[in-house]
């Protein structure tokens, strides 16, 4: 398996947790399925731009800074399309997963010596 | 009429009309007595190692003993292995050789103070020069704490391979080594069976020493009982797969030699990768805040 | 284990059925052992100096007329500690009897001056002064070649700055000595150098003589250069 891919299927992963999680505000409740799916698409996207980083740039501090930015910057999308809504509960865990992607990726898989 | 002085006067190596200025006695041992003095050609320091006075004649066991210590010490070149300048005959019949003058500190010095991680990275590099000397096909036979030096910066170099023998050589008589630090059968005398895990065994001691006192992970305990074990078909292969099992140890990778429990598996894993862990710890009491105060 | 002899031995030589080789060993031995048994004698018995040269003189001659080294067994002890036992029995059975001529009585019993041993047992102290006399006698020899080979002023320089007690820092004392005897540093080196060597090989052949075997000889080699090399004394 290379970076990219293991980005793709753990951002997608974290993405499917963290739009599970949605279930806990009743407000959006009745949204769940549109959030987790959006939240997938979000952790894939992320998971691949990060792994594919990951894959170019050998610095886990690099690694872990790219992926905290490309988890905002997708949060963000996300709250403009809410109408500038839920800023906190969207941008933090989502750059917090950008961290977690950054530096997963920046360790897993092992790089082989060539 | 000093007697002690005139003692010193009988001792001293007679270097007249050598190129070497003696400066002072700095060891003696079973092998030999060694002593500082200045190369005054190269006008730099050097150790000499030389005989007793009644040993030391050219011809005697003792002397080829030591010339075979200098032809093994000329054989390997390596930055852990002291590198030896000159060998001879002095003015007084005594042979000699001449080696680089190592300051520094013992390895008992070195070890004090030390993480677990830096001893076992020492240990790495005790073992680089030993697995050299395999390679060439020469045991060290001698391997203990009091045979490694620490010098000022660092570098560590494995002194004193006067018992050295070469792995190819027959079976010589006696007891040869240091019982503390001895495999079985060389204490026991077996010399015909003395081979590089020999020197393993050495090494094992050698870790078991740089580790009194501390608690000793498990995986480690197997580590060094592997090296330490009575029979040689039960130690390590080669210095080189202990230095491997060592790198493993510190990377928090299983060890060759030690089979983990699920437990442990799962402590190790999450040593290794507590900082993901951390964050995603964070990421779930970040997740956890937010609904409580969005649900208030 | 016996170790082949390999030199000549003076210990041995003094058992020869040949009286001519006989005679020198014993001549050897007698030089040798001279002083360190006198002064033992003052030492360990506490009497008069006359008295102990009379005793150091019955004890040699005593020990020729009978051969007391004929038992002699260099890998059970060394020699220097086989003579001191034939000599501490030689000397017991002296006083008993001259006590007995005295008074009728027994042995007297004799304290040993503790400050006169300044730590040492009487093992060490005899071992010491055994050693003061084979360099002496070795400076002697030294004195005597360097006469025979015209080197005087090797052997002047080798009295003033080896033989004279006192502390001294080495390239002072060389420059010292080249002022006072007029000659290059260098010269005083090389004299200095000579006469060392040949003191070493003296006093090395003087104990070879003494020793019955090569084994003894490293051992007392040990003993006299005050060296402990994983042996025992």
């Amino acid at each position: 398996m290379n970076k990219p891919v293991f980005g793709l299927l753990l951002g997608g992963f974290l993405g499917i947790f963290d739009g599970l999680t949605s279930w806990f505000t009743p407000a959006v409740r009745d949204q769940l399925m549109g959030i987790v799916i959006g939240s997938t698409i979000k952790g894939i996207i992320a998971g691949v731009l990060i792994g594919y980083f990951a894959k170019k740039v050998n610095n886990v501090a690099l690694g872990t800074i790219f992926g905290l930015a490309v988890g905002a910057l997708l949060a963000f999308g996300v709250c403009q399309m809410q109408g500038g809504k839920y800023y906190f509960e969207i941008m933090l865990p989502g750059s917090i997963l950008g961290l977690v992607v950054g530096l997963a990726t920046q360790k897993f898989p092992a790089r082989t010596t060539s | 009429m000093n007697v002690d002085r005139l003692r010193r006067v009988i001792s001293a190596p007679d270097v007249s009309g050598t190129r070497y200025k003696l400066l002072e006695e700095i060891a003696h041992g079973g092998m030999g007595v060694i002593w500082s003095a200045i190369d005054t050609q190269l006008d730099r320091k050097v150790a000499l190692k030389v005989l007793p006075v009644w040993d030391g004649q050219r011809d005697t066991p003792g002397s080829e003993l030591l010339l075979r210590e200098a032809g093994v010490l000329a054989t390997l070149e390596h930055p852990g292995i002291v590198p030896i300048h000159d060998a001879g005959t002095l003015p007084d019949g005594r042979v000699y050789y001449a080696m680089k003058l190592v300051e520094g500190r013992q390895l008992a010095d070195a070890r004090a103070g030390a993480s677990r991680g830096d001893l076992l990275r020492l240990l790495q590099r005790v073992i680089e020069p030993v697995a050299f000397a395999h390679s060439c096909g020469i045991i060290h036979r001698d391997l203990k704490p009091e045979n490694v030096m620490v010098g000022a910066f660092g570098e560590v170099l494995v002194m004193d391979w006067g018992v050295a023998k070469l792995a190819s050589t027959g079976a010589e008589s006696g007891v040869i080594g240091t019982p503390a630090y001895m495999a079985p059968e060389q204490a026991a005398g077996q010399n015909d069976r003395v081979d590089e895990r020999a020197d393993i065994y050495g090494l094992g001691g050698i870790l078991r020493f740089l580790l009194e006192g501390q608690v000793i992970p498990r995986p480690l305990a197997a580590i060094v009982a592997t090296a330490t074990a009575a029979e040689p078909d039960s130690r390590y292969a080669s210095a080189v797969a202990l230095s491997a099992d060592i790198a493993r140890f510190l990377d928090a990778e299983p060890v060759s030699v030690y089979r983990e429990r699920w437990w442990e598996i799962v402590l190790r894993w999450t040593l290794r990768n507590h900082t993901l862990l951390l964050l995603l710890l964070a990421y779930l009491i970040m997740r956890g805040l937010t609904l409580f105060f969005l649900g208030r | 284990m016996n170790f082949p002899p390999t030199h000549y031995s003076a210990v041995r030589e003094a058992s020869s059925s040949e009286a001519g080789a006989r005679g020198r060993a014993w001549d050897r031995l007698v030089a040798a052992y001279w002083q360190p048994v006198l002064r033992y004698i003052v030492m360990k018995w506490r009497v008069e100096e006359s008295e102990a040269k009379d005793l150091t003189q019955g004890f040699f001659a005593a020990a020729i007329e009978k051969n007391y080294f004929a038992g002699y067994d260099a890998s059970k002890a060394r020699f220097r500690t086989y003579l001191r036992v034939c000599l501490d029995g030689y000397v017991a059975n002296e006083r008993k009897s001259a006590a007995r001529a005295k008074r009728g009585g027994g042995a007297e019993h004799v304290e040993v001056d503790e400050a006169l041993l300044a730590g040492k047992n009487l093992d060490e102290y005899f071992r010491e002064e055994w050693v003061r006399s084979l360099f002496g006698m070795a400076v002697d020899e030294l004195r005597a070649l360097s006469e025979e080979r015209g080197k005087e002023i090797a052997y002047r320089l080798f009295a003033k700055y080896d033989l004279d007690d006192e502390g001294h820092d080495p390239e002072a004392s060389y420059q010292r000595l080249a002022a006072e005897f007029g000659l290059p540093a260098t010269q005083v080196t090389n004299h200095l150098a000579w006469a060392r060597r040949e003191f070493r090989r003296i006093v090395l052949a003087s104990l070879r003589e003494l020793t019955a075997t090569d084994e003894e000889f490293r051992e007392e080699a040990r003993a006299l250069l005050g060296v402990s090399l994983g042996g025992s004394e």
